[in-house]
Order: structure tokens, then sequence, then C-alpha cells
């Protein structure tokens, strides 16, 4: 499995306007100036409370992140003489600051709203406190400009594990993902899959926007899983937790069998559990992909089958009987059954 | 492995019948053919990844092919692209 460069896109900048459409709710923002900026840009994920920079030291003052003002900074200014008001807020003013959120109900004195009208910054207000507002939009920042992968595939919930079916084009990943759905799992996505890295080590799922949950079934063409299945079948992300691979027999490829090491993939430097599955006449591809779900669920709460196995064999080879009963019962007591 | 950047010059864009089209030419080659447009890089062999672009008129996107029939697949479906999918 290689993910080429291409597929690895970030995002270089978000509007204001774009904060303001898709999270105006989330962060409760009320609009104070005018929208004449809201075409600036934002393009750090990182917050700043500019403390320092109204007081007078504007080295280093980080003017391009969004700029909270706390209750520290409103107190601050509102015992500045209205001259001195001016000047402190100018000063950040002259910088291209992309936007200014008000925290803890703060309300912006007259002077501000003019200077903020006139510089074109936009400036909201928001009921939260400073600390929960930080997070809360440090959360939205990080995910926009997190890295964001889009790859070929379907992406099925199966037991709570988010499984990725990769493979060559027709080599069946829709009809297992179908296969699935039918059993009762979820689809998260068919075909285009896009994957946004959510803080270290965790990728999560999702399907395009246009596409949502239609599928194509070669020799059938395109149905609308949500439609056909109900919402039962479908959910909007998903973690991804294993990389199923699915491939036509290949003598000379070697396949897991023991299962006692682990094969991962690396997709943007994070470790995903990778499982290579030859496709084989008789072999249920719904059935297996259920196992590995289960089996991923029992490693995780701590019973692995294979090592336990080993741990049998280790025990057995160790006790040295010279007179052993191959069987797994000491005899047949009375039960014909 | 061939690229080629050609632009959507058909009025409708690359909406259903060009997109089958682009589907039906491409699996007849053993390469692996993508297309690229703002960020998503997608499996040319897949009509939904292919309508999941809504590639419109003017739009530019980026044809990558791989494999032993790359330049058979290339003709083809790049002079497709050009002749503006027969709609012009």
């Amino acid at each position: 499995m290689n993910i080429s460069q291409k597929s690895i896109s970030r995002k270089e900048y978000i509007t204001v306007d774009y904060l303001v459409e898709n999270s105006k709710d989330l962060f409760k923002l009320k609009l104070f100036s005018d929208n004449s900026g809201f075409d600036r840009k934002i393009i750090d994920q990182n917050l700043h409370r500019p403390g320092l920079a109204l007081a007078g030291f504007v080295d280093l003052f980080s003017y391009s992140r969004v700029q909270i003002f706390g209750n520290t900074e409103m107190r601050y200014l509102s015992q500045l003489s209205e001259e001195k008001k001016a000047e402190s807020i100018e000063r950040i003013f002259k910088f291209s600051i992309p936007c200014i959120i008000l925290t803890d109900g703060n309300q912006p004195f007259p002077k501000l709203i003019e200077l903020a009208n006139k510089y074109h910054i936009t400036v909201f207000g928001t009921p939260f406190s400073t600390t929960k507002l930080i997070y809360l939009v440090g959360d939205f920042l990080d995910d926009q400009f997190a890295e964001r992968i889009s790859l070929h595939g379907s992406f099925v919930d199966v037991y709570g594990v988010g499984i990725l079916f990769i493979g060559k084009s027709g080599v069946g990943k829709s009809e297992v993902a179908l296969d699935l759905i039918e059993r009762g799992h979820r689809l998260v996505a068919d075909d285009h899959i896009i994957l946004t890295k959510k803080g270290e080590g965790i990728l999560m799922g999702s399907g395009t926007n246009l596409a949502k949950h239609f599928m194509e079934i070669r020799g059938l063409g395109i149905i609308d899983v949500e439609r056909m299945f109900g919402v039962r079948a479908i959910r909007y992300q998903k973690r991804l937790e294993i990389v199923v691979e699915l491939e036509l027999w290949d003598e000379k490829s070697e396949y897991t069998r023991t299962g006692l090491e682990e094969n991962t993939v690396n997709i943007s430097g994070i470790d995903i559990l990778h499982v290579k599955l030859p496709i084989l006449p008789g072999k249920n591809i719904t059935v297996i992909s259920e196992v590995i779900g289960l089996n991923y669920l029992l490693k995780h709460y701590g019973y692995d089958a294979p090592k336990l196995f080993q741990d049998r064999l280790k025990k057995e080879i160790s006790k040295n009987e010279k007179e052993q009963d191959l069987r797994g019962v000491k005899y047949f007591e009375h039960d014909f059954e | 492995m061939i690229e080629e950047k050609v632009t959507i010059i058909n009025k409708a864009g690359m909406h259903t019948r060009p997109a089958a089209t682009i589907v039906k030419l491409a699996s007849k080659f053993k390469c692996e053919f993508f297309i690229y447009k703002d960020g998503m890089n997608i499996n040319g062999k897949s009509i939904i990844g292919v309508m999941t672009l809504a590639a419109e008129m003017g739009s530019e996107v980026t044809l990558t092919f791989e494999g032993e029939d790359e330049k058979e697949a290339a003709a083809e479906i790049v002079d497709y692209f050009r002749r503006g999918f027969d709609e012009l």
C-alpha cells in the first residue's frame, strides 16, 4: 500500500467568513463589528492572548493568530484613558490580525468597534470562558488545518472497529462492504475515503460531501445505502483501526499464519494494523472480516489467541512427560453422544 | 508513469455521461489511472470517484497513468478529455 504525496493535502488558510459559517453555533459567536474583515485569512491553528502587545511590547507578537481578549485584556483596556485606549488598540491593529474574540460575555467599548471597522478587523463575542473557548477554537482549527489523506477503498464499522478495505479496482471491496451491511454492520463511506489526522496517532475517516453513502456495484450501478438499508446501516465518521488489503491469491506472496507478529502500514506517520487477505474460491471474506474485527476487540481487551496458544505449547514442551495422550480428553467416560 | 494536465472544456463539465465513459475507457486497460483535482486524487476506474470531483467547465485536472499499458491508456483518455467529451 503506497500513498502518493498528491493524495495528502492540508488547508493553507481559512477565511474569517468560513469560520463564522462553520462554527457560529459551536462557539456561540456574536458579531460586534461590521463584516468588512470577513475576507481576512487565518493561517495559524494556534491562538494568542495579546496582553503584552496591548501593553506595548510588540516584539514577537503572534499577530497572524486569532486574538483572544479575555477578562485580563478587557480590564487592562478599561482602566486606560480614552486616548491611551485608542493608542493601545491601534498599536496591535496595525498588524494584520485575522480577527478578535472577546470571551466571558465581555462587551466591547465604542472605541474598539470604531477602530475595528476602520482597520477592517472583525470582532466577535462569546459567552464561553477563555479557557473553554481556547479549547474549542483550538480543536476546530486543529481539525481544519489537519493533514487529509484521500484514499480509494471501502470503509466499514464492523462491531465498532473501523476497517478500511483496499485493493485493486474490481477486486470486490464494495461487494464485501455490502455484504457486511447486510449482516448489520455500518458503512462509513465507499469508494473515496478522506482520512483526517486527529491529534497524535488517530486517523478519522469519512466520505465526501457529494457521494455520502452512495455505492457502485458493478453490473448494477449506483445504489443509495442509506435509503435501501436505513439509518442503522450508516455512520458519518469512524476512527481507522485496521486496513484490510484484498488481493488475488499470489503464490509468491507471504501471508500471516500464526498472527504472532502484527504488520502495520504507515499512513502519514501513523501506524495502522495491516492485514493482507488473499481471495480464494470458497473463502468468505465477509465472515473473515467479522473475525478480524472480533479478534481486534479481544486483543484490545487483553486476550491474544496466538500468544496464548504459544504459551500452552511452551508449557507442554517443558513438561517433558514420557506418557502423553494426544487427545484433548482423558477418556470417553460412558459418553457415546 | 505518465502525467498529463487537462482542462475541462465542455459546457456541462464532467457530468454523469462523460464520467461513465471515462471509467469505461479506463477499465479496458490494466494500468492504474488517477484523476487529481483540488487535493483529491481519485481512482479513475470508479464512477462515484470520478463524479465526486464535480469538475466544472474551465477547471484543471491532472491525469496519472501507471502500469504496463500506460501509453495506450493515456493516449485514448487524454484525447477524450481534449475532445470535450464529444460535447463541443
